[in-house]
């Protein structure tokens, strides 16, 4: 027979009187800091503080150490021109192109490629993306992440952020899928399981989607674009907040408070975090390894010679994608790319750049585009499991409401700035 | 037989299963939602049990995803013994989750996690005397250290379902609810 | 004196005394009932959350939530 909750209380006060005892005890330096880290004076500080320092470590650990110090050397320097030199077929050979490099058009002349950015071969960009550059980043992420949920300190975040988050119908538990989808987005969607109801779940997993870009991405435009990552930040800072506005006014349901236990600081056990970090990291690998080299493959035949699709498509929606955004008809390519995955599209981004066809400004609306506009197969795939078939249709077209008029809002400040 | 780690979120709950466990963990979707839950395997006299990480939850009246999907593999796990993982220092509200376990006809034991955190915030706990009136294997443990898991195991196989009312009645109540302060 | 948990102060001490119906349950787990102490541990400026301390544990409830808990305040008494 199952108690009322009155009479379980009633119970449990009667066993907790004959065999708890509580003696006396001082509130110990930890728990001053554990509540002086969820009291807004002193919290909101140490909120920035933890954030810049996670954000240091990334770049540090993963972008300086790792991708510039040794992996870029490694694929340039080595690996790029081993193949180029052992590879069956040489420069124009279809096969080659795919595997390889496909090289580039120079003063008319068919040019072979210095670095893996522009190579973009299975073998070449495909290898550098993943184990170059998106690797090492995915690591630094849920190496700190892990840090950060086992020390406990997440539901402090999530406390000081709810004012915010209340206001866009979430609340601040939502922190937590956020942070988790800049790590990887298909983690971070998985994470709505601890918003309430489905409004909250469905104006998650839609910002989510839109407006969180993953580790492996923010990791290539570390690489590529550092000087910028402050204005893309804030750009999709804006986005999230001011669309999740607006959402959660026109989206029925309800959005209820916060009811969330804020537990103690405690010593993370190393045994736990490694455990963490091999099963997010396998998982992640799992998903973007047949991805990116599936994407090289599908881009690398578009844009075969003998196939022309790439070039006929820049043609079709280049003027679209240049008077309604105000970037070039190549960025076609990687958004086509950024179906597949994200990371890639940049890194293709990264090519276009180094040929020196696209305006600051412009490779900082692309940029912003290819995070927005679109979530990546494994995340829409996601989507399609996770979410009601209404709830589905209802992401896909805020998706495209939010990417026309976000897009365009962006190269209309340009236009007024007297950048675009 | 399965056994099912339940207990509040962030009570080492995860510390406590992979010391548990071998090195043979799985994490796995729950069907038709977004709630990951991990398994694995652990010996048990000579014979392989699965192991079930049973998403935190702090009631068994549900209120977000994670926490349905707790009660719900509670159900579909008629035979499980539970392994109910409270957090010593905070004993009171740990025992509300074992109790409504123990209310729904399960064989329980009561793991006092966290026992160092007890001997910091100077907490007396008389073990021996909730195991008497619960009537379930109750025992100390540290996942950190690995405190009191080799007793926790033994007693795995010994638990038994309990009537609430016995529970009552072993509390000293019996009388109606009204004595409460 | 009674008040609404939302209006108690910083640091403010009291016996909550009556939590709406619709409520109960879900704080239940979370070890907050009638009759238990409570402080206010901090409040979040601009209607945010509210943190409280019950048995030593912290926990957050949105500002519309501690509406519906009344709690009892005793003025004389002194923290710790």
């Amino acid at each position: 027979m199952p108690l009322s909750v009155d009479e379980r209380w009633d119970l449990i006060d009667r066993i907790s009187k004959q065999t708890v005892e509580f003696g006396a005890y001082k509130h110990t330096l930890k728990d001053a800091i554990a509540e002086l880290t969820v009291k807004p004076l002193t919290g909101l500080p140490v909120a920035i503080a933890v954030i810049y320092g996670f954000w240091s470590f990334f770049c540090d650990f993963a972008g300086t150490l790792f991708t510039d110090g040794f992996m870029v050397k490694l694929f340039d320097e080595h690996w790029l021109p081993w193949l180029q030199s052992v590879f069956p077929g040489g420069l124009g050979n279809p096969f080659y192109a795919l595997m390889v490099d496909a090289g580039h058009i120079e003063n008319g002349v068919l040019v072979a490629s210095d670095n893996c950015f522009e190579a973009f071969g299975v073998l070449t960009s495909g290898l550098f993306v993943v184990f170059g550059v998106v690797l090492w980043a995915i690591l630094a992420f849920y190496l700190m992440f892990a840090l950060l949920e086992d020390i406990g300190y997440l539901p402090r975040l999530a406390v000081l952020v709810d004012t915010v988050l209340h206001k866009i119908g979430l609340h601040g538990y939502a922190i937590v899928p956020t942070f988790l989808a800049l790590g990887c987005n298909i983690p971070g969607v998985t994470a709505t399981r601890t918003l309430e109801t489905r409004k909250q779940r469905f104006l998650m997993i839609t910002l989510l989607s839109v407006f969180v870009p993953c580790g492996a991405q923010i990791g290539i435009m570390q690489d590529l674009v550092p000087e910028m990552m402050g204005w893309i930040f804030l750009t999709l800072a804006i986005g999230y907040l001011g669309f999740g506005f607006i959402l959660n006014k026109i989206v029925p349901g309800k959005s209820p408070e916060i009811i969330m236990d804020v537990p103690p600081y405690r010593m993370p056990v190393m045994k736990n975090i490694v455990s963490k970090l091999w099963i997010r990291t396998s998982k992640f690998l799992l998903v973007a390894v047949p991805f990116v080299l599936l994407g090289c493959v599908i881009v690398g035949i578009m844009y075969l010679p003998q196939v022309g699709a790439m070039d006929w498509l820049a043609t079709v929606l280049g003027p679209f994608l240049m008077s309604w955004f105000g970037v070039p008809g190549e960025t076609v390519s990687p958004l086509i790319a950024g179906f597949l995955r994200k990371d890639l599209a940049v890194g293709m981004l990264g090519g276009l750049m180094e040929q020196g066809i696209m305006t600051t400004f412009q490779v900082f609306t692309s940029v912003v585009l290819l995070c927005i506009y679109f979530p990546c197969l494994a995340t829409f795939a996601l989507m399609i499991k996770e979410e009601k078939w209404k709830e589905f249709i209802g992401s896909i077209a805020s998706l495209v409401v939010m990417v026309l008029v976000y897009g365009g809002l962006i190269h209309v400040v340009g236009i007024m700035l007297g950048v675009a | 037989m399965k056994i099912l780690l339940m207990g509040h979120p962030n009570v080492g709950k995860s510390v406590f299963f992979n010391r548990l466990t071998g090195t043979k963990v799985f994490e796995s979707n729950y069907p038709g939602t977004t709630v990951d839950f991990t398994k694995g395997w652990m010996r048990l006299e000579g014979e392989d049990v699965e192991l079930i990480d049973v998403p935190g939850a702090f009631s068994l009246e549900w209120k977000d995803q994670a926490e349905e999907v707790a009660v719900k593999m509670l159900e579909e796990n008629r035979d499980s013994v539970v392994v109910c993982v409270l957090d010593a220092s905070k004993v009171e509200r740990g025992l509300y989750l074992a109790l409504e376990i123990i209310e729904r006809g399960y064989p329980v034991v009561v793991a006092l996690n966290m026992w160092d955190v007890t001997k910091d915030k100077n907490i007396g706990i008389d073990v021996e005397k909730l195991e008497r009136i619960l009537g379930v294997p109750v025992v100390a443990t540290t996942a950190i250290s690995g405190e009191g898991f080799k007793e926790l195991v033994s007693k795995i196989k010994e638990t038994a379902p309990v009537k609430i009312e016995k529970i009552i009645k072993n509390a000293g109540g019996g009388e109606s609810a009204a004595v409460s302060g | 004196m009674e008040k609404k948990l939302s209006e108690m102060e910083f640091d403010e001490e009291g016996t909550v005394r009556e939590i709406k119906e619709n409520l109960r349950k879900q704080v239940a787990g979370m070890g907050i009932r009638e009759g238990k102490e409570i402080r206010m541990a901090t409040k979040q400026p601009i209607k945010g959350p509210v943190v409280v301390e019950v048995d030593k544990s912290l926990t957050s409830l949105g500002l519309g939530v501690a509406e519906k808990i009344v709690v009892e305040v005793d003025k004389d008494r002194k923290r710790r």
